[in-house]
């Protein structure tokens, strides 16, 4: 795959990958660590709230924490890419590297569409035990946030590695 | 900053870390393949469980979200509790397995002192007063400016431990072998 040797030779897939620097290889992976916990770990409060605990505290103000997680995404979308370019040919061999991209896609749509669709009813909202569907879209969630997470833990010991994390 | 972090090699620490390659978790971390992955892979969901429930109380102490009263977020602290035992015991799982590559690790040695500060942070919080005065805060309210700063510096430190393990691998002590 010649398209994805030269992405990852790229002066920025170099730079990325061998720079002596703190600023390169490791502050993209931190970032990208940073926005994990934000992306997933908000994504799971909300979730453990809908599925009863914490029941006194109001869902509906939680909406505010959606730009959080959306942070959290786009800096891992961004941090990503670089590691991705750094690390093309080896990654986009791997099939755990699809089966995380799966997950997300999954958990995004699952958050964009159908947790903001839930946080659009206030009455269904704050029905306590939750609806069906409030629900399904919570323990859909942890199920792909957990997913994601894993897989892309499992990239570095499944399928080709480089040695790159 | 010497090779080993901000300890000398050698001394109570190097006796901790030769006993440490004696013990069976030691011998469970590093001849089984799966282990130390499944371990990173729980080490993660506890990371984002821990971030996730602790940062939401963090986040309206600063004033995000703050129709949610203080007292409610409270709630969700237990289940932030339970990410940081899942991390320590699988943290400690990684200690036994390579204990030189943690010890002597300036990364590590900066990871602890976060987690240190986070656990005085948290004390000084619930203890000093802070706590009884910012659980009355209602929905749409601010809190006063120390049970702001709490929030404050519980995140940043939060956001350093994740750092400082990031930065683990990229300050191993020059004699270490990496695992794996």
């Amino acid at each position: 795959m010649p398209f994805l040797a030269s992405l990852e030779h790229s002066a920025f897939g170099t730079w990325v990958r061998e720079a002596p620097t703190i600023w390169a290889y490791p502050t993209v992976l931190f970032l990208h660590t940073v926005g994990l916990a934000f992306l997933v770990g908000i994504n799971v409060a909300i979730d453990l709230r809908i599925l009863g605990v914490a029941s006194s505290m109001p869902l509906a103000p939680m909406k505010k924490l959606f730009p959080w997680m959306w942070a959290g995404f786009w800096v891992n979308a961004a941090s990503g890419v670089a590691l991705l370019i750094a690390d093309a040919t080896t990654k986009l061999a791997n099939p755990v590297f699809a089966v995380k991209m799966v997950f997300i896609a999954l958990g995004v749509v699952n958050m964009a569409v159908w947790k903001k669709q839930l946080f659009r009813d206030p009455n269904e909202l704050e029905r306590v035990p939750a609806s069906p569907r409030a629900k399904r879209v919570a323990i859909v969630s942890l199920v792909l946030w957990a997913g994601a997470t894993t897989a892309g833990r499992l990239m570095g010991y499944l399928g080709p590695v480089s040695g790159l994390d | 900053m010497g090779p080993t972090g901000l300890i000398p090699l050698g001394g109570v620490l190097q006796s901790m870390a030769a006993w440490a390659e004696t013990t069976w978790l030691h011998y469970f971390a590093t001849n089984y393949k799966w282990v130390w992955a499944t371990m990173e892979t729980l080490h993660f969901l506890g990371m984002g469980l821990l971030i996730g429930t602790v940062g939401v109380l963090d986040l309206r102490l600063i004033g995000v979200a703050k129709g949610l009263p203080v007292e409610s977020t409270q709630q969700l602290v237990p289940w932030g509790i339970a990410g940081f035992i899942l991390n320590t015991l699988t943290g400690i799982v990684f200690l036994a397995g390579a204990p030189y590559q943690y010890l002597y690790n300036f990364a590590f040695q900066m990871k602890v002192i976060f987690m240190v500060a986070a656990g005085i942070n948290v004390a000084l919080f619930y203890r000093a007063g802070t706590w009884p005065r910012a659980r009355r805060v209602g929905a749409g309210e601010s809190v006063h400016w120390a049970a702001w700063l709490a929030g404050a510096v519980s995140l940043f430190l939060w956001i350093g431990v994740m750092y400082w393990g990031r930065m683990l691998t990229f300050f191993r002590p020059p004699f270490v072998v990496p695992p794996k």
